[in-house]
């Protein structure tokens, strides 16, 4: 009986809001068998800069944990545009603090730039397909996300 | 106000009758969704098969990116797995989500075998003990010292822990 159940299972869901022209703001929960954590994230273009960033611990393993609380605050001023920007994150925020809101941190911030991707092509509406795919793939690359897709002429 | 994008990640475990683990990441966002399946052999953690599908992509180079998952079979899950499977899946000549996924995945078999321990220390009866059962696993677990802020030095954990 229940021998095929799950013996860990991680959610990580994001949500995007796009609320004025150049400002995206990530609302992020993680939710695991151990952890659980929330964090709101605002990202400001065109350096696509941390501005703001808020957590709360819901489920946690240590009564040291909380401490990680305030480290968030070592993400403000990083840009997501920066070619190190994952390591500084999963330094600052996580290795100072924690691991796992690092990860959803950098969740958030991945979330953002394909909101970002999309907002770009929205816009270029009036653009052709291969002019508009040759900008983004311009912005890829200076975000560092560059791919397959981005790096092959359409 | 309406959502302008959103994003929904979901990774699980199954233990399988023959002793390995069927790990399962899938991703559905506003212009992407893609699932990655993976065996891993225990205890050496070995991926011996792996497959993933693209259901819905940013545009249709993406899907050429497909074959490269099967590079990993064959991998171990644990130190340098990061930079194995972004140079063979992800970076310019590949698929960066795909990779991501795959990491994901690698991420759920340490998770999985971190619950019982987890659990072992929050079932004891009073603050002191689990703070001896934080330590206790400390000191099994030294690559862990200076992980994160519990672990670092001056934290409560580390108080009477040699590590």
């Amino acid at each position: 009986m229940f021998h095929e159940k799950l013996t860990f299972a991680r959610n990580k869901l994001v949500g995007v809001e796009y609320p004025r022209e150049n400002l995206f703001i990530a609302h992020g929960v993680l939710d695991d068998d151990i952890y659980s954590m929330e964090l709101d994230v605002e990202v400001e273009a065109p350096h696509f800069e941390i501005v703001r960033i808020n957590g709360v611990m819901k489920r946690i393993t240590t009564p040291e944990c909380w401490k990680a609380i305030p480290k968030l605050q070592n993400a403000v001023g990083l840009s997501l545009a920066d070619e190190d920007f994952t390591s500084k994150v999963n330094r600052r925020v996580g290795r100072e603090g924690c691991r796992h809101f690092a990860t959803l941190l950098l969740e958030c911030c991945d979330t953002i730039l394909r909101a970002a991707t999309l907002r770009e092509a929205e816009t270029g509406g009036d653009l052709e397909d291969e002019e508009l795919h040759r900008r983004q793939a311009e912005k890829m690359t200076l975000l560092h996300k560059d791919c397959l897709a981005y790096s092959t002429p359409k | 106000m309406v959502l302008f994008y959103s994003r929904n990640k979901h990774a699980s475990v199954t233990d399988r009758e023959d002793g390995s683990l069927l790990v399962k990441a899938q991703v559905e966002e506003t212009c992407f969704a893609a699932q990655v399946e993976m065996i891993v052999s225990l205890p050496d953690l070995e991926i011996t098969s792996v497959k993933a599908k693209v259901s819905r992509m940013m545009c249709e180079q993406c899907a050429e990116a497909l074959p490269l998952v099967n590079k990993v079979a064959g991998l171990k899950v644990g130190p340098g797995i990061i930079k194995i499977i972004n140079g063979l899946v992800g970076g310019s000549k590949g698929c960066p989500r795909l990779a991501e996924l795959l990491l994901e995945c690698c991420d759920q078999p340490i998770l999985r075998f971190t619950v019982g321990p987890i659990a072992e220390v929050l079932a004891m009866p009073t603050e002191e003990e689990q703070m001896e059962g934080h330590r206790e696993f400390l000191r099994r677990n030294p690559r862990l010292a200076d992980n994160c802020v519990a672990f670092a030095e001056g934290s409560l954990i580390r108080e009477g822990v040699e590590l």
